[in-house]
């Protein structure tokens, strides 16, 4: 998947410096240049057919819609995985501190039943085997 | 599925043949965390009766290995791309993620209508072959000589957005911050300090104009001639 990536990149590349130097001829345009262009926009047309062919391997690669925002705001993609990568590590944390809290909540109410209701939790601990 | 095996075995397992006489057949299931403990009575009066020495005790889920206790980063191996995103300073721009193409492309794409989000709202039509172009259609890319008109030339540049300067100093021209505005029912002694604001206000006044006006000499000597219908240039012969 990683070269067809890669192909696709370089192949995108291609067209981009093609488009560029069609630029540079349209810019300033001379006569004898007529036949020069006409060849680009062959070559650009050529370049979209081979990007059309590269689509077959790279079907597998979803990319999440929200990388689009990023990037219609001029903001740069890799921004959007670390937020990503942020937001899970906060979440990550967020939720061992919810089960730290609910483990050390259940020690300590274990603790305090077993002082009020000795009979009771023996018979709890008994049930639930070993926790 | 579930629910017609189940009937299917009750069926084999009556109230009549059953070992267990009027109550419930065991039915294994396969996740049963979460459950209530309880027994169905049949017969005469049938009741459901909570089995075990506490009332609504539950089953427990079964232990994961996997729980947001975990280190998830580690678990995944994220830990070197996360490193890799929060060690080093990324940058705010789209260009610096993509430095080799040309032109514009920190411009937000609503403004030149080439936006990826409108790719998707509205797809271009496709399903045609791309074909060469044929010499009859060539024939439309035969272009005059000589340079682009003004309004095409910087296309790849960015517009200077001046005007947000302007309508800030417009504003303070016409109402000024309403602080230094003096009562108008305070006479005698305030008069004096009346005077001495409006000139500091007129000075200010003139004083800008001059930056303005200098501004625009250095315009003038930078940029081409312009006819006064397009963009003004911040970067010449980058091209």
């Amino acid at each position: 998947m990683a070269s067809s990536l890669e192909n696709l990149e370089s192949q995108l590349e291609l067209f981009a410096e093609n488009v560029r130097q069609i630029h540079i001829i349209v810019s300033d345009f001379q006569p004898q240049s007529q036949n020069v262009l006409n060849q680009k926009l062959q070559a650009l047309v050529h370049g979209l057919q081979e990007v059309d062919k590269l689509k077959s391997q790279v079907q597998d690669v979803h990319v999440p819609l929200e990388v689009f925002d990023y990037i219609d705001q001029g903001r740069n993609p890799q921004l959007y995985t670390k937020d990503c990568i942020e937001k899970a590590l906060a979440k990550n944390e967020q939720v061992k501190g919810k089960i730290d809290s609910f483990r050390k909540f259940k020690a300590n109410m274990l603790l305090e039943l077993s002082k009020t209701f000795p009979n009771e939790l023996n018979k709890y601990r008994a049930l639930r085997g070993d926790e | 599925m579930m629910m017609g095996d189940q009937f299917r075995k009750v069926e084999q397992y009556s109230p009549k043949s059953s070992p267990r006489g009027a109550r419930s057949p065991v039915v294994s299931r396969q996740d049963s965390s979460g459950t209530l403990k309880t027994t169905i009575l049949l017969g005469k009066n049938p009741s459901i009766v909570p089995s075990g020495p506490f009332y609504l005790l539950k089953e427990p889920p079964g232990e994961s290995d996997l729980t947001g206790a975990t280190n998830l980063m580690a678990y995944y191996g994220l830990e070197h791309s996360y490193s890799k995103f929060s060690g080093k300073k990324l940058k705010e721009q789209l260009s610096s993620f993509l430095p080799s193409l040309p032109g514009v492309i920190d411009s937000p794409g609503q403004q030149d209508n080439s936006s990826l989000r409108s790719v998707i709202d509205k797809p271009p039509i496709g399903g045609k072959d791309i074909l060469p172009l044929t010499s009859v259609q060539l024939d439309g890319f035969r272009l005059h000589p000589g340079p682009l008109p003004e309004q095409y030339r910087y296309a790849n540049q960015a517009p200077i957005k001046k005007h947000k300067n302007k309508h800030k100093k417009h504003k303070h021209k016409e109402g000024g911050p309403p602080s230094q505005e003096t009562p108008v029912s305070e006479v005698g002694p305030d008069t004096h300090e009346k005077k001495h604001k409006k000139q500091k206000r007129h000075d200010d006044d003139k004083e800008r104009k001059k930056r303005k006006k200098e501004k625009k000499r250095k315009k003038q000597k930078h940029s081409p001639e312009h006819t006064g219908g397009g963009m003004t240039p911040s970067q010449h012969g980058s091209n």
